[in-house]
């Protein structure tokens, strides 16, 4: 069974990947998110237990995408200095309604995360603020702390691992 | 959770940011398939995967109300380039315990049933990895599990090979600058192609063995690691996993390593070390290589437990006396029923096979 889903999924990703990336494309302007945004779309249709119980995989597919998109998008809000009220996705965040108070859990996650963020070491902490609020490609962070590429993605992945075992203790 | 089942979680999430971190750079068509080949390994990488991603996300949100500029940011880290070096991890005491999600427990229990994948990816293995040692620096990350009765060679990318023995996992994960094996339970044997570069870490319990061009084997038991040194020199020490495990690890000085050779053993059992190394037949000790056990006036309750590592029914001494019968001799892993042979030929043992038991009793 899972040989069957793995299959199905690769077929799926054979067929609609470069159509998947320009649709995240479109909603994140940026390739390198937009690439790993795709990849992790993969992983998560990977997951699901049984892909022919999937009524319309495609539809499925672009619904996991989409909402991976929001969801990125409402966290790089920074990113956006100007609003096109054309981009689909703004059109999506107008029709949603604000929260209330769901978002708590949410802020105290994020102030937690700030105070992770700064036990790491002074150049490992600018590779994640350069990376993930300012979307420095590996080359530019590289140049900037004068490094090579290969240490951004060390300091990187470091600190994801990091973040992860520190931020699994809240539950 | 154990030390252990906590050590390989660690290692995965390693292994799942360094996939996470290539994949926004972009993946060559073989790294792509090396990194499909990870995920269907275990349920757990997807799981641990998908938990970086989420976290890159509020990553993200960390800086959506930040003022600091690219030029503020690459300021503030030149400047403490004077400072002296940090730990990485400063407040990060290691014995902390990991805590496991009832997810990722659910995950684990999963992926013991993900035998056939693994089948699937040694094959891959193989047949496909030789070339990936001199990729970039995404690390070549895996993991092999043998079922109860069952053992698997492998020839590792740098040319090393690894025998597994019965119900063992290992975890692997090589580098530009090192090669990490997590025995996480059972016995594997390593014969190890020595580059001087890149050290060959091996963490088994509370215990770290560090090759230095060798063949030697690691046998985890619960609480105690026994390392054996079939050929060459190996040195052995407390592993620096349970120690903070930073960014070079592999450079500190081996100051509390003891140096093994050819024919020693030591044994550590909860972290307790033993003054010296014992002299043994590593031969014997790696017997299980040619599926062979081999015992020379061993007690038949030693021989009873050995033989269970691998058949597909437990033995059972009924009578306490014959516990202490002293057995001598060769045998075939799967070949219960030599052993049985074997037995009955003895005076005064009888041996009743039943659906699910082989008893052993005084006549």
């Amino acid at each position: 069974m899972t040989e069957i889903k793995k299959s199905l999924v690769e077929r799926l990703f054979a067929e609609h990947g470069g159509a998947l990336q320009a649709f995240l494309y479109r909603r994140v302007h940026r390739h390198p998110d937009a690439a790993e945004l795709a990849q992790e779309v993969y992983v998560r249709m990977l997951r699901v237990p049984n892909m022919t119980t999937v009524r319309n995989p495609e539809a499925y597919l672009y619904a996991v995408a989409s909402n991976l998109a929001k969801e990125h998008a409402r966290r790089a809000r920074h990113y956006s200095n100007v609003t096109d009220i054309d981009d689909p996705l703004v059109q999506d965040q107008l029709a949603e309604l604000p929260a209330f108070g769901g978002d708590l859990d949410r802020e105290q996650r994020v102030k937690r995360l700030r105070e992770v963020l700064r036990q790491l070491s002074p150049k490992c902490q600018a590779a994640v603020e350069l990376q993930y609020w300012h979307g420095l490609s590996y080359e530019e962070i590289a140049q900037r702390l004068g490094i090579s590429t290969n240490m951004v993605k060390k300091y990187l992945s470091q600190a994801l691992v990091h973040c992860r075992r520190r931020m699994a203790r809240l539950g | 959770m154990s030390p252990n089942e906590e050590r390989l979680r660690i290692l995965i999430a390693e292994q799942a940011a360094e996939w996470f971190v290539s994949n926004r750079a972009g993946l060559s068509a073989r790294e792509r398939e090396a990194f499909t080949a990870w995920l269907k390994a275990s349920p757990v990488h997807v799981e641990e995967y998908l938990g970086l991603a989420s976290i890159a996300r509020d990553l993200r949100e960390v800086g959506a109300d930040s003022e600091s500029s690219v030029d503020s940011i690459v300021a503030r880290a030149r400047a403490a380039e004077v400072e002296p070096i940090q730990p990485l991890w400063p407040r990060a005491p290691e014995t902390e315990p990991y805590p496991f999600s009832a997810r990722w427990r659910a995950a684990a229990a999963t992926a013991a049933a993900c035998v056939g994948l693994c089948l699937g990816l040694l094959a891959w293995w193989n047949f496909r990895l030789a070339p990936l040692g001199p990729a970039p620096d995404t690390a070549a990350a895996l993991h092999f599990e043998t079922r109860h009765g069952e053992q698997q060679t492998h020839r590792l990318p740098d040319g090393s090979i690894l025998h597994l023995n019965t119900d063992t996992a290992v975890a692997i994960s090589y580098s530009k600058s090192e090669r990490i094996l997590m025995l996480a339970s059972g016995e594997a044997d390593f014969e190890v192609t020595h580059e001087p570069e890149r050290p060959f870490r091996v963490f088994a319990g509370s215990a770290e063995v560090i090759d230095i061009g060798t063949q030697f084997d690691v046998r985890l038991e619960h609480d105690l690691t026994v390392v054996t040194v079939v050929a060459g020199r190996v040195a052995v020490g407390p592993s620096s996993m349970l120690r903070e495990r930073g960014r070079n690890a592999g450079q500190e000085p081996l100051t509390r390593f003891v140096e093994l050779h050819a024919d020693q053993q030591i044994s550590v059992a909860q972290g307790v070390w033993p003054a010296a190394p014992i002299a043994v037949d590593a031969h014997r000790t790696t017997s299980w290589l040619r599926r062979q056990i081999m015992f020379d006036h061993e007690p038949l309750s030693l021989v009873a437990t050995e033989f269970n590592r691998y058949a597909s029914k437990p033995i059972e001494i009924t009578t306490p006396a014959l516990r202490d019968l002293q057995i001598s001799g060769v045998f075939t892993t799967d070949d219960t029923d030599g052993f049985i042979a074997f037995l009955r030929s003895l005076a005064g043992v009888h041996v009743e096979v039943t659906a699910t038991r082989i008893r052993v009793s005084r006549d």
